[in-house]
């Protein structure tokens, strides 16, 4: 074919698809992710649950007034290229009205600064957890429901010192992710008076990690290993190697390792009583947590208690209660808007309570959107703190949890 | 065309021209002699943390502060990724090709661990943030158009710096047209320079010789040249001009990590780019550049486009969750669309969708002073 020919084609093709309008009073969510890319995995269950939360919105009545929300998806593929491409299509080609994600830390960052930020549009991570971004000059447009690592690793350091540990090995896998937690988990434990032996960061998808396990367990007589890893990029491998190898009897990690498969995959019997895993999540008390993974379980057969994945449904509700309460979809009143509906005081809203919150908003009252992931309340630099569980290994190849006061 | 669509086409072509500027230094070592480099991430990754490291005027967590002006620093990151590949080069640049690209995997790896694990220069996987942007906070009123004057640009770039990064009014929609414009003129302006040196030295004895050496290095050698000397400068040449699109690309994202650098987007896709705009010929680097780069991004805008079409009230053959659960799968699309057109120009057209045209030998002065490159360069057709 000839080029000029194919790119005719192409373009009848593009005009053909996008002169099909949308219905004219859609509110439209960016929901930037990593759709693909190393991520990939994790990621599906978190967009499963931002689709549900618009699900939701759209079952029980649609937004501003009986319009549909809905969530155009740019692949952010954890790689900031990628990222700014997909925040320019969704901010400046569909003109959504604010932005879901992006996930992965580096992505958020580059989103934010290159498009969002000077876009003045408001963007809602729901996994993204450096530091960096709490430091970033956003004019209040950028906000996650995910944790900081500055308060994860320093609570699971508190929980392994409480625990009766004095010194520990760490192993991470070298991302922004699990080299963040394990930085400051380390030099929290410190603080504490612990001692670290060792600090090893390897690599995830290797094939053997039998070098860097026999490096840890050579650095001398630690009381357990705390691993950061996500579960299916080294995570399995490398604590497969530790159980070979026996090299440690005790293991701490973060929600990366959060995964059945990992106990499919070990084995129970090798884990139980041993794996401790802190994840950011929310009060087990609270109904919102309960009511949400009900709702998930309806909607699809993932694990409603997967790393994230409560997150998602968070930012996606939160975004669009702010645009319910602002009234209109107007991304500049969107900032102001979302501290409202999130932080106290206010009748409280639980995960799928949209009906409740606009007869609420519509009577002029205040709300205060509880979440699954936790109260999600904004502090100044749009933060939250942050609650967590720890999940131990039962004898019987099922997570225990249990909340950490 | 509203001015959202403007912008992103503006940013389109801005990514696409930063491609074209790897494309075009890959068509020097591939296109021109044949070397066979996969390891274009590599040095793409050297420039953009020389660029970021020397112009970030904060420094969280990794080497910098310096707060260099921007153009010394793209410089810079040229000559940085220059002396890196020369260090290469003097070790493999007499491999042949396949071993070549062998040992380039290797060091473009090396050079992204050594970004991702020296955490005191380049705050490892977490990368370098607020970058600043050439043009960025450019605002009407600071240009004399007359003149074509920035100076009020650059005194409020700094006094930002001073008084905290980006602590300025936010952009309108106009001016926020008028910086990704100007972004683009400068990263237009570099692929033009690039392009006009480039097609002055392929039709030169410098860059018939590089065509002699990669259709028949015997032949070559035996007129007299020096085939390694030749080899090294491609390389050396090409390799720059990476780290010049690199330098470009850390500006344009404000934020680099080491998964700048992944295999996937910073070293096949431009193969895949300079393979079907056709190598050895520099406006096909430029278009193949452009045109893949459409491909892969346009594409997710069109399953998209798909997705709203299939599932609005008209058609109504998806619920809206439906085409949420379909927007997931989509996303995999683009990556299996480019290998499929690249399968499709290397059967239809394996030279490329612009082939290589040869120069036209010029007409000798005098037959006495022919050079003897114009011979080489010219016998296989």
């Amino acid at each position: 074919m000839h080029p000029t020919r194919l790119l005719a084609a192409l373009a009848v093709l593009a005009a053909t698809v996008s002169a099909v309008p949308a219905r004219a009073d859609d509110v439209k969510l960016g929901s930037v992710a990593g759709a693909t890319g190393p991520i990939a995995e994790i990621v599906a269950p978190i967009l499963a649950a931002r689709n549900l939360a618009a699900a939701h919105v759209n079952a029980q009545g649609g937004i501003l007034g009986g319009n549909s929300l809905v969530l155009v998806l740019g692949d952010s593929q954890c790689d900031p290229k990628a990222a700014v491409d997909a925040a320019h299509k969704v901010v400046s080609l569909e003109q959504v009205v604010a932005v879901v994600g992006a996930n992965c830390s580096g992505a958020t960052n580059a989103m934010a600064q290159s498009v969002t930020i000077p876009a003045g549009i408001v963007s809602v991570s729901d996994a993204s957890a450096a530091p960096s971004i709490t430091a970033l000059d956003d004019r209040d447009l950028v906000f996650r429901v995910a944790p900081s690592d500055t308060n994860k690793g320093a609570a699971l350091a508190r929980l392994a010192w409480d625990a009766g540990h004095r010194s520990l090995a760490v192993a991470h896998a070298n991302d922004d992710y699990n080299s963040g937690i394990a930085e400051v988990f380390a030099a929290t434990f410190v603080e504490l008076g612990g001692t670290v032996t060792a600090s090893e960061p390897h690599e995830p998808g290797k094939q053997s990690y039998r070098s860097e396990v026999a490096a840890l367990a050579g650095a001398g007589e630690a009381d357990a290993l705390a691993l950061f890893a996500y579960y299916g990029g080294s995570g399995i491998s490398f604590l497969r190697n530790v159980l070979e190898a026996d090299a440690f009897d005790t293991f701490l990690a973060a929600d990366g390792m959060l995964d059945p498969s990992v106990i499919e995959t070990l084995g129970a019997e090798a884990l139980a009583g041993r794996l401790t895993i802190i994840q950011s999540d929310s009060d087990p008390e609270n109904a919102s947590l309960a009511a949400f993974a009900e709702l998930y379980r309806a909607a699809t057969d993932l694990d409603p208690n997967g790393p994230y994945v409560a997150h998602g449904y968070d930012a996606t509700f939160l975004l669009a209660l702010a645009i319910e309460k602002a009234g209109a979809a107007d991304p500049s009143l969107i900032s102001a808007a979302l501290r409202e509906i999130a932080n106290a005081p206010g009748e409280v809203i639980c995960p799928g309570e949209w009906e409740k919150a606009v007869a609420l908003i519509a009577a002029g009252e205040d709300i205060n959107y509880e979440g699954a992931s936790g109260p999600v309340d904004f502090d100044a630099a749009g933060d939250i703190e942050g609650f967590y569980s720890i999940n131990v290994v039962t004898p019987e190849g099922t997570f225990e949890k249990r909340p950490l006061k | 065309m509203d001015l959202g669509l403007i912008i992103y086409l503006m940013s389109l072509l801005t990514m696409g021209g930063i491609y074209a500027v790897l494309a075009l230094g890959l068509n020097v070592q591939w296109g021109f002699t044949g070397l066979f480099n996969a390891g274009i991430a590599g040095f793409l990754a050297v420039g953009a943390y020389t660029q970021a490291i020397l112009t970030t005027p904060i420094d969280r967590d990794h080497l910098g502060a310096y707060d260099w002006p921007i153009p010394l620093a793209m410089v810079v990151a040229m000559v940085f990724s220059a002396i890196v590949a020369f260090a290469i080069a003097k070790i493999c640049i007499r491999l042949r090709s396949d071993y070549l690209a062998i040992a380039t995997i290797g060091i473009a790896e090396i050079l992204r661990l050594v970004f991702k694990n020296e955490l005191w220069a380049t705050n490892g996987p977490r990368g370098v943030s607020q970058i600043p942007k050439a043009f960025e906070g450019v605002r009407f009123a600071d240009i004399d158009w007359l003149t074509g004057d920035l100076s009020g640009w650059a005194a409020l770039r700094y006094e930002a710096v001073s008084r905290g990064w980006m602590d300025v009014p936010l952009p309108t929609p106009e001016e926020r047209f008028l910086t990704a414009g100007l972004f683009l003129g400068m990263v237009v302006a570099i692929v033009l320079v690039l392009y006009i040196a480039l097609e002055a030295a392929r039709k030169s004895p410098w860059g018939r010789t590089m065509s002699a050496i990669r259709d028949n290095e015997t032949a070559a050698s035996a007129a007299g040249k020096d085939i390694e000397a030749f080899r090294l400068e491609s390389f050396v040449l090409g390799a720059a001009m990476m780290g010049l699109g690199g330098a470009i690309l850390a500006q344009y994202l404000k934020q680099i990590d080491p998964q700048v650098a992944d295999p996937l987007t910073a070293t096949f896709l431009v193969w895949v780019m300079l393979i079907a705009g056709g190598s050895a010929n520099n406006k096909g680097a430029i278009l193949g550049a452009v045109l893949m780069y459409a491909v892969w991004s346009g594409t997710e805008i069109l399953s998209q486009k798909l997705l709203t079409f299939l599932s609005s009230d008209t058609v109504g053959l998806l619920t809206l969750a439906e085409a949420g659960e379909w927007s997931i799968r989509f996303a995999y699309l683009r990556v299996f669309l480019i290998g499929l057109i690249l399968q499709f120009i290397l059967q239809r057209r394996p030279q490329g969708l612009l082939p290589e045209k040869r120069p036209k030998p010029r007409p000798k002065p005098s037959p006495r002073s022919a050079p003897e490159a114009e011979k080489t360069g010219s016998t296989q057709a």
